[in-house]
């Protein structure tokens, strides 16, 4: 499935959502279920004979990574992992198997380029502020002009930046691939640790979030409620 | 396009140029500029000082910009003196940053998209993910577009404006309602993504939640939910490559 078409157009998709973490404009489109979803529906448009469902894949793997993502809140100055283009990567690095033996490895592949995605976000900002200094007397003397430069030349750095991790998370999915024979149970093992590690990042951020407020209380309610309905099902 | 307008077009792009030292405050003198070019047809002098001061550190949620832009651009046209501009600027950081952070990132976003998971879960197509970015930004650029009007509207006294606007009420609202849609869409997901599994790894999945929760709470600092699921899987992987 590593065919340039595919390739080009996740490269792309990647690098909007990059830039949306942060950036420009929050949009929410680098959210993982909406990423994952997205690359599902682009991969299935450009290879339409791909032999797995790519959309239901694209949305399995979000829904996943979104369990991990809910246990960010991208507050200011805080480095969070970047799960825009580290989801596109995965959805990548999921297909050509069967979803839940892809699950795991693609999973692990959207972790590892989402730490790369928030240290990354790190440099570009420091470039940023190196950036200013270099204009200082231009801001000092409230030149327009010189802040519209760093404005764009920051937009410039983060677009760079995520063309870059998302490539980086690609290429580690052309990695992964051949390691993994297609279906195996094995690797359904390597899944079901992947789900349970994102139910706890949710669970734990949702605890953590809520304090000793009456949030937590609602949290627990609502926990009880989703289990009963599992139950049900 | 009037200036007003470009503000509002260029506060989405107001983290542009985020970083240490100054946080948002280049993102803001960008978005300033179009507000701040009938004074520099007035007063030039006073111009290059209130470009001066629209970019200097600035730092709060994103989405709630537009109410210190609004406020500060006002003040400068209502020739308020240069230092107390800036204390205003000041002053509004800390409470927008806390409003924002607890509308949005704790609120609005958790809710829909826990939201958009439960509808997943029960079978809801690709339109759901178009329905949750719909949603999201109409109530994110709605918010947008006050914060501009309310701050231009008010200037110095947009910190009276915002304690009686809907904002402190609706994040006092919204927190309880997204924790308990985060409640419920976690089981839900999980169950959701293991449906073709055995019990045995059902069983699994929820222990190795669990022990997850438990070393994140155990080890705050060090144990970090993409560390713990790293490494779980890593010893997945070997596990099961050599069992």
């Amino acid at each position: 499935m590593n065919t340039l078409p595919v390739l080009l157009v996740l490269l792309l998709w990647g690098t909007i959502v990059g830039l949306d973490v942060v950036t420009f404009p929050q949009s929410m489109a680098s959210r993982p279920l909406v990423a994952g979803t997205v690359s599902g529906m682009l991969i299935a448009l450009v290879t339409p004979d791909v032999p797995l469902n790519a959309i239901f894949t694209g949305m399995l793997v979000g829904s996943v990574l979104e369990l991990y993502a809910l246990d960010v809140l991208p507050v200011g100055a805080a480095r969070y992992p970047d799960y825009g283009p580290a989801t596109v990567a995965a959805v990548y690095a999921a297909l050509g198997w069967r979803p839940e033996a892809g699950l795991g490895g693609a999973t692990a592949v959207g972790l590892l380029t989402a730490v790369l995605g928030g240290w990354t976000m790190q440099m570009v900002r420091r470039a940023n502020a190196v950036a200013i200094q270099k204009k200082a007397a231009d801001l000092a003397a409230g030149d327009s002009g010189a802040i519209r430069a760093l404005q764009l030349g920051g937009i410039r750095r983060d677009i760079a930046r995520s063309a870059g991790v998302t490539a980086c998370g690609l290429l580690l999915g052309i990695v992964v691939w051949p390691l993994v024979p297609s279906g195996t149970e094995n690797f359904r093992w390597v899944s079901v640790v992947a789900v349970g590690g994102g139910v706890a990042a949710a669970l734990g951020g949702a605890i953590r979030g809520a304090g000793r407020t009456r949030r937590l209380a609602w949290v627990m309610a609502g926990l009880a409620g989703g289990i009963l309905l599992v139950g049900l099902q | 396009m009037n200036g007003r307008w470009r503000a509002f077009l260029r506060l989405f792009a107001v983290q542009g140029a985020w970083n240490y030292e100054r946080m948002l405050g280049v993102g803001m003198g960008y978005a300033a500029e179009p507000l701040l070019e009938d004074l520099g047809n007035a007063d030039p002098a006073r111009h290059a000082e209130a470009v001066v001061r629209s970019a200097e550190f600035f730092n709060c949620h994103p989405y709630l910009a537009g109410l210190a832009l609004g406020a500060t651009v006002r003040a400068e046209y209502d020739l308020v003196p240069g230092q107390q501009i800036i204390r205003l600027r000041t002053a509004l950081c800390s409470p927008l940053g806390a409003l924002g952070d607890q509308l949005f990132w704790s609120g609005v976003l958790p809710a829909l998209i826990a939201a958009a998971l439960i509808a997943v879960c029960f079978g809801a197509g690709t339109w759901v993910v178009v329905a949750f970015l719909l949603l999201y930004n109409l109530v994110r650029i709605a918010t947008g577009a006050w914060s501009l009007r309310t701050g231009l509207a008010a200037g110095a006294s947009v910190g009276q404006e915002i304690s009686r606007s809907w904002l402190p009420k609706a994040a006092r609202w919204i927190g309880p309602a997204a924790g308990f849609l985060v409640g419920l869409a976690i089981p839900l997901v999980g169950a959701w993504s293991l449906q073709w599994a055995r019990d045995a790894q059902v069983a699994v999945a929820g222990a190795v939640a669990l022990l997850g929760v438990v070393l994140s709470f155990r080890f705050r600092y060090t144990m970090t939910s993409v560390r713990f699921a790293l490494g779980a899987i890593a010893l997945a992987v070997v596990w099961r490559w050599t069992a």
